[in-house]
């Protein structure tokens, strides 16, 4: 791999007839795989272990970030890595760096900070200097950095299925005639140095057709088109909404583009406490989605008929004329429309992205009636796509057909999954050129694949959702020297030249800037955004006529038979974060199914179709479920959910993935498990979880189902020993504490009444045994000078909407390993943090529509640790600044204190999960945190490397630590701003004011433990109305 | 005296406890032929067939290490499982030795001079079962040791607040002070075989009899070591369960958390022992030929302590159930709740009807004397506290405070072959013990016997010397042994 001149000059110098000498014949015709081979001292193979990055290449790729670092701003197109001889000045060994960059996602740029360590990016954040962030990340910027490090990602371009090399693509690239019929498929976005390569693209060839697939559709755009007349994206503040309807909008889940700004405005508008009035949440929706959860008043209902309810609305409201359908008179119409028109400007209407561009409309409709819009909503300028991408699809498929397309390129796509129908078509092309991350479903069809680079590797820019321009800056050298970015692909056939992102982007920022532009370059690169540039707000007026013609189309009658809707995964999306170890194993929020996809239905329906799921043995075995809508089937494993409306099949895309991988299947002895102590051994981690639904191009169909199969084990984290009476218990034992806003207004104590309490007498009753003995009141507990910080944390689960952002935060930052589903099945999963639901019936709340809530649980931090009384060896203690921690290497495993832990928050090493790891995996882990090894415990720290950290630095300047200078990771990424943290010995710590509030309460206080961790009871604010 | 009164007042005129009219010699003879004779073909049989069953075992434990704690069942609810289970259940068998040697000594029941013998050697393999799973129930089995307080230059000790630590010491220092009781009770009968025996086979007996003579001094030391030792192992029989018990009742598990736990414990684990002995004795006493020695009256008392201590149990369930309604701690209540009709009611209902139920048939005489019964209900018994344990262990893990974490327990084949496979070690010992040793304790078996009388002979010898001796102590009020 070191690149030696003098073999590297035969490529430049291929064309120069002087005499040369050559070494055999294959190099003197310049085989290409003479080629391949040249550049190496030995043949492939023969020094390089057989996957992911060998020691030589990490070695050089951190002595290539480690250049880096020292030249954020001013890296050179090409690097030659070469060592130190002198350490770049600001440079600390072991002291992490970060870089704000963005992460270009779904049509928009992310914006992000990322840590740094010796050069190799390890941790994603939110930039907290960006609106669009403040901080705070989904869980896809989280999870995104193990995409940089996934051991199967493509690594070399390859050609007709044979190793080639980027110099054979330059040279095809070159060569392309100029009367080529060129197609590209595009994921959507928001580069302007890609709209300029793409500009240049056109101008190169005859005819090019460039259709952009938006991720998720774009039928909030076209219906924003319909109702407005251009593609305008819908901004919610929602920190002043009075009166929130979603409309099958699942706005506070990952899977919405906004779902962090959203939460965070929701978060706002909830604010109970003092004179804050509390707004309320209408959720009408068929699936049981985590806005659903949080929703005050929450209706099932079809989303083939959500259309009605919206069309309804909207005529309560004047805001249509058109027909209401089936709801026209549903109760609950003029009960909302009344309060969204007592709440004028706060009132706003959300509509989920599958929903059809007319629901889209009436929402934007109903907005402007109330006055909704540049308060509450904003429709931004932003430019969206809004053709129809399905039509445009299909006229090339025709046009391929009729032998009109002479070259396809998918640029990060993978149309051949995600329209299946479309990969006939694809393989008729004469040149199919493929940019992507992995040999995917596409990539095994093209003629040419390349490997495509992550962002933290690449140059690139874009705008956020709210329209700031920011910069994505590389952190490390591309891991595989093949691999390009999309941009520097497009920019290659566009003048069949190479150049290279860093140039292209900076050659489009020279125009941004009015005065010197190496200054305000390096401000940009430092900040990650360029202040000021925002979308335009638009004001205008609905076109009645337009939202008319949006639900021509849409059925408004009562939908008969089975409904199917299909959306896109909380986890792995539409695919794309389908390798994503993480992400599989991240619980769904609400089912929390792993390693699979499911069709939800309620108990009720189920029943209907004769199908079953039961529990046996702790696993869940279900029914396999064959969905037919029109042509087209698929089989799924059933998944039975409480609050689902009644014939309604909700389907999760992203699984059923075919991806191949480089890596060797791992071969083990007899004797030896190692097959399942990670889950890389069997190929790509993502091909054969789950079912690809694909093949239902409508995301709201209408299905018959029959029975396919059965047996089949769905590996949740937590339904392995569910009861119905499940709610009750939950109830009895206080462990989640609710209450309306008048209940709350009447007894802002209410969390003292959920309190469980013995039957004979108090417990003041019960004094504490030993009490003055206490090991935290020993002298060289006092003494120490950490024991004037006192750790704890605080939860809002009044704000909390159990998106998971935490759980994959925390995996990020403390090295938790994946098990894979077999072992999630047995209950051997390794989170730190979980979110644990509970349905709730009673109070209104029946078995069929039951609320479910959720509840993040880290590790307790226990004053009187139960854990730590019954472990033999003393490897788990107390902390003089209050924390409860695991001593791994003094741990023996006895797993006593697992036992005995109430919160049941530990979690064992059943097997060597790092053994076998590949080794880019391995580059994901925090140098700061110890990787655990086989049979020992371990759990949630407090993220105490972070507090040791500001130890040091408070330590170092000599002065105390400020409040708010500790950030655990789960706080850092909750985009509601639901976890406090703090020093609790401070009255004037932001976490001891939260724990001044009327709405603590601890978990399992009776048992006097004495949890540093608190909740604040959640208050809902229902309409009396609709009880 | 009148005779007859002293006859219905007296309760030491029970039927002798050797039957048959054996003499010393007679004695000596069954006892010690079985040492000597030429191994019997199923002796082999048996003992390929535990052998194997060990070598199950090892088998187990190496995949057990090599790949880890994975292999086993175990989730994260339930982080004990059938270690544990097997753990108590073998710690808990070999409660019946050293109660019959030391408790029953202390308390001159001459009845267990037939069966302390086997009592003791089974307690002591069964303490070795036991100690197999401490050691390897630890993720880290490398460094198990740590669980001891050895001097290292770290200056850490063990935490001595945990319970596990006290079952440390607990369990060893019984093994020890058993080993030690019964070795010492074997001196005399091993100079007996030294006696008898000729060659290398007299070397190595020679050694192990220490020099025994059988001189007036070495019996006087004898007895002296012997009933020091009794006192020392009587409050360990009682002190090892309840610190095993410890284990659980310290904790703050529901259904753990219970004070109830160490007579309950001991208790179970008495009742455990002597079904045990039960087991083995039924079956060794018919093929060794030792009838007349083990007699169907030892083997009915023994079946009335089975009785007594299973209703003890079954009293000890009930107390719990009680205590759980009356404490009005509804963790407690769920706890006991989900054991009868929760997922794991079938082991709760195995328990309830082996332990509880099925012992009191034992009320009437016919069946505790008839020894195919008594074996079938001791193997019931051996069942049923099994299930105890992990009735105890598994159900209340697997669904305590926090719904969302309740999770189901299986075993998996290394599970269960592990536990298979320590009946192989523990019946390859049993086996080497009854080839090799005495199978009953010669010396006190003759001194139990009519004619260790000093009065026997007084009446010519009409066999009837305990009477006599009564109406001599009943007249000068004092007792004679």
């Amino acid at each position: 791999m070191i690149e030696l001149p003098v073999i590297e000059s035969f490529d430049a110098n291929e064309d120069t007839p002087r005499s040369r000498f050559w070494r055999s014949v294959s190099q003197y015709e310049n085989s290409s795989e003479f080629k391949r081979i040249s550049g190496e001292e030995f043949i492939p193979g023969a020094s390089n272990a057989p996957e992911g990055a060998t020691r030589r290449q990490f070695i050089q790729l951190m002595g290539a970030s480690m250049a880096m670092a020292g030249l954020t701003a001013c890296r050179k197109p090409l690097e030659h890595i070469v060592p130190f001889s002198h350490m770049p000045e600001d440079r600390v060994e072991g002291v992490p760096v970060f870089y704000a960059s963005g992460m270009p996602f779904r049509g928009s740029l992310h914006p992000v900070l990322v840590e740094s360590y010796d050069g190799r990016p390890r941790k994603i954040e939110g930039n907290p200097e960006h609106l669009d962030s403040l901080g705070t990340t989904s869980q896809y910027q989280q999870a995104s950095v193990l995409n940089l490090y996934d051991p199967d990602r493509m690594s070399q371009v390859s050609h007709n299925g044979e190793a080639s090399s980027w110099g054979a693509f330059k040279s095809f690239a070159a060569s392309m005639s100029a009367s080529s019929r060129v197609v590209v498929l595009a994921e959507t976005s928001s580069s302007m140095t890609f709209a300029a390569a793409r500009r240049n693209l056109e101008q190169r060839f005859s005819s090019v057709r460039w259709v952009n697939c938006p991720i998720g559709g774009n039928e909030a755009a076209r219906g924003l088109n319909a109702a407005f007349g251009s593609g305008l994206r819908a901004s919610h503040q929602l920190a002043g909404a009075k009166v929130i309807v979603s409309l099958d909008a699942d706005f506070m889940g990952s899977v919405d583009q906004d779902s962090v700004s959203n939460a965070r405005g929701f978060s706002a508008s909830r604010n109970v406490e003092g004179t804050g009035e509390m707004s309320r949440l209408y959720v009408v929706e068929s699936g049981y989605s985590i806005t659903g959860g949080m929703a005050d008043n929450r209706l099932r209902m079809k989303s083939a008929e959500v259309a009605s309810f919206a069309a309804a609305l909207a005529k309560a409201l004047g805001a249509y004329a058109g027909d209401a359908g089936v709801h026209a008179s549903h109760a609950w119409i003029e009960e909302v429309a009344s309060d969204l028109r007592s709440a004028g400007s706060t009132g706003v209407v959300l509509v989920g992205d599958h929903q059809p561009a007319g629901v889209h409309a009436l929402a934007a409709s109903i907005n402007t009636a109330i006055g909704a819009v540049g308060s509450t909503v904003q429709y931004l300028d932003a430019n969206e796509d809004v053709s129809d991408v399905h039509a445009e699809l299909e006229a090339i498929e025709a046009d391929i057909a009729a032998g009109n397309v002479d070259v396809i390129v998918t640029l990060g796509l993978n149309p051949v999954y995600s329209h299946p129908g479309f990969a006939a078509a694809y393989a008729k092309v004469d040149e199919r050129i493929h940019v992507g991350m992995h040999k995917d479903e596409t990539a095994q069809q093209a003629t040419w694949t390349i490997p495509q680079t992550h962002f933290l590797e690449e140059w690139g820019d874009g705008t956020s959702r709210s329209g700031v321009h920011g910069i994505v800056q590389p952190l490390i050298a591309p891991l595989y020297d093949d691999a390009h970015s999309v941009l520097e692909v497009v920019a290659l056939l566009g003048s069949g030249i190479e150049e290279f992102g860093y140039d292209l982007v900076r050659s489009t920022w020279r125009s941004m800037f009015s005065g010197d532009f190496e200054k305000g370059w390096r401000k940009v690169v430092h900040d990650g955004f360029h202040e000021g540039s925002r979308f335009r707000s638009v004001n205008g007026s609905v076109s009645q006529s337009g939202v008319q013609a949006a639900m021509a189309g849409v059925s408004v009658a009562a939908h008969t038979g089975l409904e199917v809707v299909t959306r896109l995964d909380p986890k792995v999306l539409d695919g794309s974060f389908a390798n994503n170890v993480w992400m599989q194993e991240l619980p769904d929020p609400t089912t929390k199914v792993v390693w699979d996809n499911v069709a939800q239905m309620n108990p009720k329906t189920a029943e209907k179709l004769g199908l079953s799921a039961k529990l046996d043995g702790g696993k869940y075995i279900a029914d396999i479920v064959k969905l037919d809508v029109g042509s087209a089937s698929v089989e799924i494993p059933l998944w039975i959910q409480p609050g689902l409306a009644d014939d309604s099949v909700q389907l999760t895309k992203g699984y059923g993935r075919n991806i191949v991988s480089d890596r060797a299947i791992r071969k083990t002895n007899f004797f030896d498990t190692s097959e399942v102590t990670d889950v890389y051994g069997q190929g790509a981690v993502s091909t054969g979880v789950g079912q690809s639904v694909n093949s239902l191009s409508s995301l709201i169909a209408t299905a018959t189902a029959s029975k396919a199969g059965s047996g089949f084990m769905i590996a949740s984290t937590q339904d392995h020993g569910a009861i119905q009476e499940e709610g009750e218990i939950v109830k009895k034992r206080g462990l989640f504490r609710q209450a309306t806003v008048e209940e709350y207004r009447a007894n802002p104590k209410f969390v003292a009444a959920g309190e469980p309490k013995p039957i004979r007498e108090d417990w003041a009753d019960y004094p504490t045994l030993w009490e003055n003995s206490h090991p935290s009141k020993t002298e060289e507990i006092t003494s120490s000078k950490y024991h004037d910080y006192q750790w704890g944390m605080v939860i809002d689960l009044n704000t909390c909407t159990g998106c998971s952002a935490c759980i994959i935060a925390c995996q990020s930052e403390n090295n938790i390993q994946v098990v894979g589903k077999d072992q999630v099945s047995r209950g051997r999963d390794m989170h730190w943090i979980r979110t644990d639901r509970y349905f709730v019936s009673g109070d209104g709340a029946t078995f069929d529509d039951p609320q479910m809530v959720l509840q993040p649980l880290p590790c307790q931090h226990c004053e009187n640790a139960p854990c730590e009384q019954v472990c033999p060896v003393a490897a788990t203690v107390h902390s003089p600044d209050g924390t409860n921690q695991m001593i791994y290497n003094r741990c023996i495993g006895t797993r006593y204190c697992a036992n005995n832990c109430p919160y049941k928050v530990r979690r064992f090493n059943f097997y060597n999960w790092t053994k076998t790891l590949p080794e880019t995996v391995q580059m994901a882990h925090n140098p700061n945190v110890t990787v655990r090894s086989r049979g020992v415990m371990e759990k949630c720290s407090f993220c105490i490397q972070r507090v040791r950290a500001v130890n040091k630095t408070a330590n170092i300047e000599n002065r105390p630590i400020e409040d708010g200078e500790v950030v655990t990771a789960c706080q850092q990424a909750c985009p509601s701003q639901a976890i406090s943290f703090g020093n609790v010995a401070d009255p004037n710590s932001a976490v001891s004011q939260k724990r001044t509030s009327d709405r603590r309460y601890e978990l399992l206080a009776e048992l006097n433990v004495k949890p540093r961790v608190s909740y604040l009871g959640r208050i809902r604010n229902p309409n009396p109305n609709l009880a | 005296m009148d005779k007859t009164l002293a006859h219905t007042a007296d309760f030491h005129d029970e039927a002798p406890l050797v039957t048959g009219n054996l003499s010393f010699h007679d004695i000596t003879e069954i006892v010690s032929s079985h040492t000597e004779k030429k191994t019997p073909l199923a002796w082999f049989g048996a003992f390929g067939l535990a052998l194997s069953g060990l070598m199950l075992m090892i088998t187990m434990i190496a995949y057990l290490v090599w790949n880890g704690t994975g292999v086993w069942g175990l989730n994260n609810p339930v982080g004990w499982g059938y270690a544990i289970v097997n753990f108590v259940f073998w710690v808990g068998i070999g409660h019946a030795g050293t109660l019959i040697s030391a408790i029953l000594f202390l308390f001159r029941q001459q009845w267990r001079t037939a069966i302390n013998r086997s009592a003791e050697a089974m307690t002591i393999f069964a303490v070795i079962c036991a100690l197999v799973f401490p050691g390897i129930h630890v993720g880290r089995i490398w460094v198990a040791y740590w669980m001891f307080p050895i001097p290292n230059q770290m200056a850490m000790w063990p935490q001595f607040k945990s319970p596990l630590l006290w079952d440390v010491f607990a369990v060893s220092t019984y093994f020890t002070i058993s080993a030690a009781f019964w070795y010492v009770g074997l001196v005399p009968d091993l100079a007996t075989l030294r006696d008898r025996a000729t060659g290398f086979r007299r070397k190595v007996m020679g050694v192990l009899a220490m020099g025994w003579t059988g001189a007036n001094r070495h019996w006087r030391n004898y007895e002296k070591a012997y009933l020091l030792l009794a006192a020392l192992a009587t409050p360990l029989v009682l002190s090892v369960h309840s610190v095993v018990s410890f284990d659980f009742a310290v904790s703050v598990v529901p259904g753990w958390h219970t004070t109830i736990f160490p007579p309950y414990f001991v208790a179970g684990a008495i009742f455990s022992g002597f079904a045990m002995v039960v087991t083995l004795m039924v079956v060794a006493r018919k093929v060794y030929g030792v009838e007349n020695i083990i007699t169907i009256d030892h083997l009915e008392k023994m079946n009335i302590v089975i009785l007594l201590t299973g209703s003890m149990v079954g009293f000890a369930y009930i107390t719990e159930f009680f205590i759980a309604w009356y404490s009005g701690v509804q963790y407690e209540q769920y706890a006991f709740t989900n054991r009868m009709f929760g997922p794991y009611a079938w082991a709760y209902w195995t328990m309830m009807s082996c332990n509880l139920f099925f012992p009191q048939f034992f009320w009437i005489k016919k069946l505790r004397r008839n020894i195919t019964f008594m074996f079938v209900i001791s193997i019931f018994v051996n069942i049923g506290m099994w299930f105890e344990r992990f009735v105890i262990t598994v159900t209340s893990l697997h669904r305590d405070y926090l719904p969302s974490s309740w999770d189901y327990y299986s075993p998996t084949f290394v599970d269960v072959l592990t536990f298979v496979g320590t009946f192989g070690l523990f019946f390859t010992f049993f086996l080497l013990f009854l080839r090799f040793l005495p199978i009953v304790a010669i010396s006190e078996v003759k001194g139990v016997l009519p004619e260790a009388n000093p009065h026997f002979y007084d009446h010519e010898g009409d066999g009837h010397a305990a009477e006599h001796t009564v109406s001599v102590s009943s007249a000068d009020g004092n007792s004679a042994h």
